[in-house]
Order: structure tokens, then C-alpha cells, then sequence
């Protein structure tokens, strides 16, 4: 493939990386796992950057491939045991206004997330990244309708996660 | 949900404490081998498709047509092998066609639905080789059956059978070509179960929703 191309997918990939990054978070447990994903994302889109034909976001159609990958096409490699706790490790930097109370509530929820299936997880990410039901629907290939049913599950089995 | 609310304020908090790779680590990523179950799937149905082959070249050795041919069974054969051929390649056709369909910009469902396609007819496939083999062989068992009482050979009729010696002598055929195509039925139900437990079970959790 020509250098043009290569040049504006690099360039559109690491604009908008951070969305990888988030799917990888919900997807995977530890820091190794996190870049295997992230590098089998980033060649499922190099591969069907080709039909990309930029008559929707970058960003949008980026969803839709990297989540495909994370819930379909990614084939887990065997880990060994994992010691660390990834998410205290990296991304839980404590925010200042955050009580204690309030800072254990959401390790608790990140925690119940990660319990979720890979549908259920999809759901939720596209929540978190304030996508309506229309896109969420496209996205998964399932009405809107379902997809609202869809979503008021997850929050019930959160809840129930949560509260057992 | 106030807690999934919660959540989403801090999901929102977290976007500067993401990694940041830089261009080149990204442009180097293009050129890694990918490890998507299609790619096995493919590269599984290939190695079948090449085992099935060499295996038959294997047995289809000089001696075997020469002994085909003295029991007249060549001409048999040959249109069983062009038949065979003829499937054969009909499948190849048919998973080409359904990788071509699989693309990852469907949405979820109906790149699933099309993975969970090219499966079936691999398991097809794999019935298909299951179901030839077992009748071949049994043709060819009861052929040379047929012609061994039908025989006016005296070095064959040396070796005359009773009743019970047939029974244990077809009985015992039967088991070891039953134990054969088990054996390789269990392995493809093992092998693609293990590689398609996790897409089967998500789509199975979208389809509930079309109920």
C-alpha cells in the first residue's frame, strides 16, 4: 500500500488512540494483554482502513472496528498468572476532589465492569462515551429498542453485582 | 443508574492518564502478525484440506491402482475420485467466499452471524470427509467380501471362512472404521469449540434479543 496511506492512518490512529486505549481497558486485565489488544485492534483497522471511505468520522468508524476486534476476531493468548492490580497501578490516579468513600465506590464499579461479558461491556463503553441508542444500535447490529432493553439489563446486573 | 453516572464522570476525568504511543511505535504495529480467528480458522481449513489431500495420494500409491484394477475396481474409483474433487473444490470455493464476506466494518452482529457461517461450512466440509470415507471404505469392504465368496481361486478358497469368523471379521472392520472417524470428528469438534466457544457465546447473547 502507498506511503500516503500508511502516512494518514498513522497520523488519524494516533490522534485518536485514547479510544483503543479505553476498549483495552475495559477489555483486558493486565498491561500485556493490554498492548496484544491494542496491536490486533490496530491491524484489524490498518486492514480495513481501505474501505474507509471518509464519509464518517474517523473516530466513529474506529469504534466499530476496535470493538469488533475486542468481541469477535481477538484471540486471547495465554497469560500467566497476573499479580498486579492493573487499573490501581495505572489509570486510578486518585482526583483530588474524590473522597474516600467516593474513590472506593468507583473501584467497586470498574471492578463490577470487568465481570461483564463482552456484549454487556460493549454497552457500557459506548455509555461512557455518551454514544446515543442510534449508534450504539448500529454498532452492534441491533434495534434501538433492544439495545435501550440491552442497556437497562447491564444496569440491573450492576446493580446486582454491586448489592449481591 | 446514579452509579453509572458516577462512573462516566470519571471515565471522563481518566483521558490524560492514557498511554501515549507515539507514530512510529503505531507504524510499527502495522506490520505485526495478526491473531484473529479468522486467520485460524483459515489457516485451519487449509491444513485440512491439505491433510485430506496427501492422505489419499498417500494410499493412492502404484500398488493400489494395480490392485484395484485386478479386482476391477478402477474405473469405480476413478469416478469416485473425481467426484470426491469435484466437492472438493466446491468447498474451497465456498470458503473463499465466505472470507471474503467477513469484514470487520460490519457491526457486531453481522460479522459475527458470517464468522459463525464459514464454521458451518467447515463443519460441512468436515461431514462431508466423514461421510465419503466411511461409504468408500464400505463399498470396498463389501466388494472384496462379494468377491471372496464368488471366488474360484484355489489359493482364496484355502482360506475359507465359517459363519462366525464373517461376523467377527465384518464386526471388527465396522469397530476400527467407527473408532477412526470418531477420533477425527472429536478432534474438529475440539478444535473449532475451543477457538469459537467465546463468539458463539456472545452471539448468542445478541440473538436473545431478537426474540
Amino acid at each position: 500500500m502507498d506511503k500516503a496511506l500508511e502516512h494518514k492512518f498513522v497520523t488519524n490512529l494516533e490522534k485518536d488512540q485514547n479510544i483503543v486505549h479505553k476498549i483495552c481497558r475495559i477489555y483486558t486485565n493486565d498491561q500485556a494483554s493490554h498492548n496484544d489488544l491494542f496491536q490486533e485492534i490496530t491491524i484489524q483497522l490498518w486492514k480495513a482502513y481501505p474501505k474507509f471511505r471518509g464519509d464518517a468520522k474517523f473516530s466513529t468508524w474506529m469504534y466499530r472496528v476496535a470493538l469488533n476486534t475486542a468481541i469477535t476476531l481477538y484471540r486471547k493468548k495465554k497469560r500467566g498468572i497476573q499479580t498486579q492490580d492493573y487499573d490501581t497501578v495505572h489509570f486510578r490516579i486518585k482526583a483530588e476532589e474524590y473522597n474516600d468513600e467516593t474513590e472506593q465506590q468507583l473501584s467497586l464499579l470498574y471492578n463490577a465492569v470487568k465481570e461483564l461479558n463482552d456484549i454487556d461491556k460493549a454497552l457500557v463503553f459506548l455509555y461512557l462515551e455518551d454514544k446515543n441508542y442510534r449508534e450504539i444500535s448500529e454498532t452492534l447490529g441491533i434495534s434501538e429498542v433492544n439495545a435501550r432493553v440491552k442497556m437497562n439489563r447491564v444496569k440491573t446486573k450492576l446493580k446486582k453485582i454491586l448489592n449481591p | 443508574m446514579d452509579e453509572l453516572e458516577l462512573l462516566k464522570k470519571d471515565w471522563k476525568k481518566q483521558d490524560a492518564n492514557y498511554p501515549k504511543l507515539s507514530y512510529d511505535q503505531i507504524y510499527n504495529m502495522l506490520w505485526k502478525k495478526s491473531s484473529s480467528i479468522v486467520k485460524w480458522i483459515f489457516i485451519i481449513s487449509v491444513l485440512e484440506l491439505l491433510i485430506s489431500t496427501f492422505l489419499s495420494v498417500l494410499f493412492a500409491g502404484d500398488d493400489y491402482w494395480v490392485q484395484l484394477e485386478k479386482y476391477n475396481l478402477k474405473q469405480f474409483t476413478e469416478v469416485l475420485f473425481v467426484i470426491g474433487y469435484a466437492i472438493t473444490f466446491f468447498f474451497i470455493f465456498l470458503f473463499y467466499r465466505n472470507y471474503k464476506k467477513i469484514s470487520a466494518t460490519d457491526d457486531a452482529a453481522t460479522l459475527m452471524k458470517n464468522i459463525l457461517r464459514t464454521r458451518r461450512t467447515v463443519k460441512y466440509y468436515i461431514a462431508y470427509v466423514l461421510i465419503y470415507n466411511g461409504l468408500t471404505a464400505m463399498l470396498i469392504f463389501s466388494y472384496m467380501i462379494y468377491l471372496h465368496i464368488n471366488s474360484q481361486d484355489q489359493t482364496l478358497i484355502k482360506y475359507s471362512f465359517d459363519t462366525l469368523d464373517w461376523i467377527k471379521f465384518i464386526g471388527v472392520g465396522l469397530i476400527v472404521l467407527t473408532l477412526f472417524l470418531g477420533l477425527i470428528w472429536l478432534f474438529y469438534r475440539l478444535l473449532y469449540g475451543i477457538l469459537l466457544k467465546k463468539l458463539h457465546r456472545n452471539y448468542k447473547e445478541l440473538k436473545k434479543l431478537e426474540l
